[in-house]
């Protein structure tokens, strides 16, 4: 499966998953700030994606939004701290780097949800799939 | 028939108040799978009569207190019927006694059939609603005595009233996904579980405490639960709905 199949079977998935125009979602759209999504849709994208490419996505491996919950080494003054940027950056070992560092600037707690673009998902199954 | 093609799913299904929940949605032309745990005559009989109206049911032997049971019961609805649409957590015990002398065990029963049951089953069904079919009617049978305590029902009162806050807060979370959940806070209904309170106080409840005068009958409350699960109900969710005859209003007629 190429990237560009990946991203079409990426792009049907979100425009059903947030009622969404097609036209709406680009590689670089985030999926809360750009698409509207809420805490569910997180799991109702996961739960589609799952099935229109047949795989497990074992839970917080493709949002890892909750891992710095209650851990004040991970996130001070709410931003989040070295530490913390470097476990993200094991976490996410699919993530496009650039937009790491983009995030590692200003590592906003609030603006971690821009991390999750369309792109991101697209990382992430290419490596899954190992396509 | 508003509910024709429907498949509900309905807990403590064989007597009282879920026998007539499960005849009142089998009549509306639901597919109508429920649960019993011990009565076995009665839920075979149930079924029996539903099949030979015309209907669709089907009896499933399950203890809902068991946190394995409602993952295979649900399993087993999906299998053969392919969706739930519609789940009644009726199911529901009583072990009164007053406190000083109650024992863990009536807590723990209490607690695991009415809230615990209730909590397994929406989590049974919740993705499948929520997620695959973007659609769904929960409806829980709490109890009018969850506000309007009575004495010797510390357990039977928390659980109820924990279903009526849980019922609203999962309202809040599965809103944006097409299911309502509801509760309905049935009142002095006549069934064998009010029978002990009733033998001894059913004429001054009755005639004193209810506004209505009567006591209430299954069909009451059946009624109002097909009424949730239906489409006239499509924009009421996180909501406790008394039916009690006025019970509920507190005043001493007569």
């Amino acid at each position: 499966m190429t990237q560009d199949d990946i991203f079409q079977k990426v792009k049907a998935t979100l425009v059903d998953a947030l009622n969404r125009d097609d036209d709406e979602v680009t590689a670089s759209s985030r999926l809360q700030a750009d698409l509207g999504a809420e805490s569910i849709d997180f799991l109702d994208i996961v739960f589609r994606l799952e099935r229109e490419f047949g795989i497990k996505i074992p839970r917080g491996e493709l949002f890892p939004e909750s891992i710095f919950q209650g851990d004040p080494s991970l996130v001070a003054g709410g931003k989040i701290t070295e530490k913390g940027l470097a476990e993200l950056r094991d976490k996410m070992p699919f993530a496009d780097p650039a937009e790491l560092d983009k995030f590692a600037a200003d590592p906003k707690l609030d603006n971690m949800g821009d991390l999750f673009t369309v792109n991101l998902i697209v990382r992430y199954l290419k490596a899954k799939l190992g396509a | 028939m508003q509910l024709k093609d429907q498949v509900a799913l309905v807990t403590g299904g064989s007597r009282g108040i879920g026998k007539a929940i499960v005849q009142k949605l089998a009549a509306q032309g639901a597919k109508v799978a429920f649960v019993y745990r011990g009565a076995k005559d009665a839920a075979l009989a149930l079924q029996a009569e539903i099949t030979a109206a015309g209907g669709v049911a089907k009896a499933i032997q399950a203890d809902v207190a068991d946190p394995a049971a409602a993952e295979v019961v649900v399993g087993g609805v999906l299998a053969d019927w392919g969706r739930v649409d519609i789940l009644v957590n009726n199911a529901g015990v009583i072990r009164d006694g007053l406190f000083i002398r109650m024992e863990a065990d009536a807590w723990n029963t209490v607690i695991q059939t009415n809230l615990n049951g209730t909590f397994w089953f929406c989590k049974a069904v919740a993705n499948q609603m929520a997620l695959k079919q973007r659609y769904g009617r929960i409806i829980n049978v709490s109890s009018v005595a969850a506000e309007h305590v009575n004495q010797g029902q510390t357990n039977y009162a928390a659980s109820k009233g924990a279903v009526n806050s849980f019922t609203k807060a999962l309202a809040v979370e599965l809103g944006s996904r097409n299911v309502t959940v509801n509760a309905v806070a049935p009142g002095f209904i006549a069934t064998d579980m009010s029978e002990a309170v009733r033998s001894k106080a059913g004429d001054f409840i009755e005639k004193k405490l209810v506004p209505l005068r009567r006591l209430g009958q299954p069909d009451d409350i059946a009624n109002v639960v097909a009424f949730l699960a239906g489409p006239g109900a499509a924009y009421i969710t996180g909501q406790v709905i008394t039916v009690d005859g006025g019970l509920s209003l507190g005043a001493v007629t007569g």
